[in-house]
């Protein structure tokens, strides 16, 4: 690991009246492991989107290198709408959008990245089919392929196995786990299990009472405070 | 059958050119129309449009002018952030469209020119366009169509997920903004040519016999605009050869051809299971 590649300054979030976030200091190294874990409402996603941008901030700076670099991101919640005519295979694609070239239909290469990025995930057979032709957890991991498509650095995932079985969900995480420590990407993860969390990495960002901090786990699980 | 065709080309030339036109270009853009479940939309829109031009006789100005000036001053309207306000957009839309429509009506019965002449111009006979009409469809529409093929890909993106179009570095609000002034602009040059229906007829019937037939973007995007067109010439020599209303009998013709594409896709669901080997 080197140096900070997220930084978070007196960040403060708030919704109308409501404050979720208060004063949040944050550095983030590069090429870190780190789950985000708190209770339902504690403000993990809300960082997570004030992280990559899709929420103002009230106060404070966050540093990232998004202008440069896009993240991938796979939200809480399964946002296509299922009328869109588009196949597994377009919405992976949409994932390459920066690197696209204006009018041209996916290049060889973008082609087989695709196809890559599906196979990773046992979903290459559905690739035809449209999103409303699959399951929840197949949705989810379309969303996955379209983050990782375009091997970014930063990769975001807010609750990005919810909806999998126990097995796929294995498989997903040994997958952000291979990125992590033979590729050095830096993955931000808002997981509910926090005992899994603990198994996989030796620190994690705990988020409660609107403020938010990373702390070392023991290796026996205990997490230093 | 022959003849009435011959016969509309000779005579019609500017209205079969309008027509095909204006049903290409609305039958196209309506396809994101619906994607975006915004249908309404299309409704309030156009009769924003004919608000506008009953406004324009009153004051004085060109109708073009002043339907153009209400329907972008609603667009930009529909397009304040909507997720933290106490009403949905849709309410919004139905405000507009009541007071649109009463408006129109209060509006003509206080302008100058005759009753007959005021609604054919507000709303509209399509077997009636002008060389000088064709024009100026031509001059709005040819642009819009070509700015939404040229942005096609971020505005489909931000409309598949915003979320996402906006990590990937797509400004969401500005493709947005684009398709919704396009289709501003081209309902309020179609609906005082065309009318308020057959406009929303091309917005809506058309495009949603195309995402009847097909799964796939690409062909929706081409089916939807050869729908209207269809639609449009053989609404146009039926009404010729039975001497009915032309925008009425192409609405008409679009929902046929809508009932028949479904009809196509029920049956062709039906069949698949048995013609797929075991």
């Amino acid at each position: 690991m080197s140096g900070s590649i997220i930084t978070c300054e007196d960040v403060c979030v708030a919704y109308g009246r409501t404050e979720v976030l208060h004063k949040v200091n944050l550095e983030i190294p590069e090429g870190i492991f780190l789950p985000f874990t708190g209770p339902n409402g504690s403000g993990k996603t809300s960082l997570l989107r004030a992280i990559l941008g899709l929420i103002p901030i009230r106060k404070g700076q966050i540093h990232t290198p998004f202008q440069q670099n896009t993240a991938g991101y796979v939200p809480q919640h399964k946002v296509i709408d299922p009328l869109f005519p588009v196949s597994v295979q377009q919405i992976v694609g949409m994932g390459l959008y920066p690197k696209r070239r204006r009018f041209r239909p996916l290049s060889s290469e973008q082609r087989a990245a695709v196809e890559s990025a599906l196979a990773m995930l046992d979903m290459a057979e559905h690739a035809d089919k449209t999103f409303r032709e699959l399951s929840g957890g197949m949705k989810q991991k379309v969303l996955i392929a379209r983050a990782l498509v375009s091997e970014p650095d930063v990769i975001i995932m807010d609750e990005p196995t919810s909806e999998l079985d126990e097995q796929s969900e294995q498989e997903v995480l040994g997958h952000l786990l291979k990125l992590n420590r033979q590729q050095g990407k830096t993955v931000l993860i808002a997981h509910h299990d926090l005992e899994l969390m603990r198994m996989l990495t030796s620190s994690m960002c705990q988020v409660r009472h609107g403020k938010a901090s990373i702390v070392p786990i023991k290796n026996g699980g205990e997490v230093h405070a | 059958m022959h003849e009435a065709m011959t016969c509309l080309y000779c005579q019609f030339p500017e209205a079969l050119s309008a027509g095909l036109l204006v049903s290409a270009v609305c039958a196209l853009l309506g396809v994101f129309v619906i994607l975006k479940r915004a249908v309404f939309i299309g409704i309030t829109l156009s009769e924003v449009a004919t608000c506008g031009v009953a406004a324009s006789f009153l004051l004085g100005i060109p109708p073009l002018a002043g339907s153009l000036a209400l329907v972008l001053a609603s667009v930009s309207l529909l397009a304040i952030p909507f997720e933290k306000q106490r009403i949905p957009r849709d309410t919004l839309m139905g405000i507009m469209f009541i007071a649109a429509s009463a408006l129109s009506i209060l509006l003509v019965s206080k302008s100058g020119p005759g009753l007959m002449e005021v609604n054919a111009v507000l709303y509209g006979d399509l077997i009636l366009s002008s060389q000088k009409e064709l024009y100026s469809l031509l001059a709005l529409l040819v642009p819009a169509l070509l700015l939404f093929l040229i942005f096609l890909r971020p505005i489909l993106y931000s409309f598949i997920d915003r979320e996402a179009a906006r990590v990937l570095g797509i400004k969401t609000w500005i493709w947005e903004s684009l398709y919704f002034l396009m289709l501003g602009v081209v309902i309020s040059a179609t609906s005082q040519i065309a009318g308020a229906l057959l406009v929303f007829c091309y917005l809506v019937v058309c495009p949603a016999t195309a995402l009847i037939l097909s799964k796939r973007i690409k062909w929706v995007l081409l089916i939807a605009p050869i729908a209207g067109m269809l639609a449009t010439f053989f609404g146009m020599v039926i009404s010729f050869e039975h001497d009915l209303p032309t925008n009425q009998t192409i609405c008409i013709v679009s929902c046929m051809l809508f009932g028949i594409a479904a009809a196509v896709s029920w049956i062709y669901q039906k069949l698949i299971p048995t013609i797929q080997p075991h």
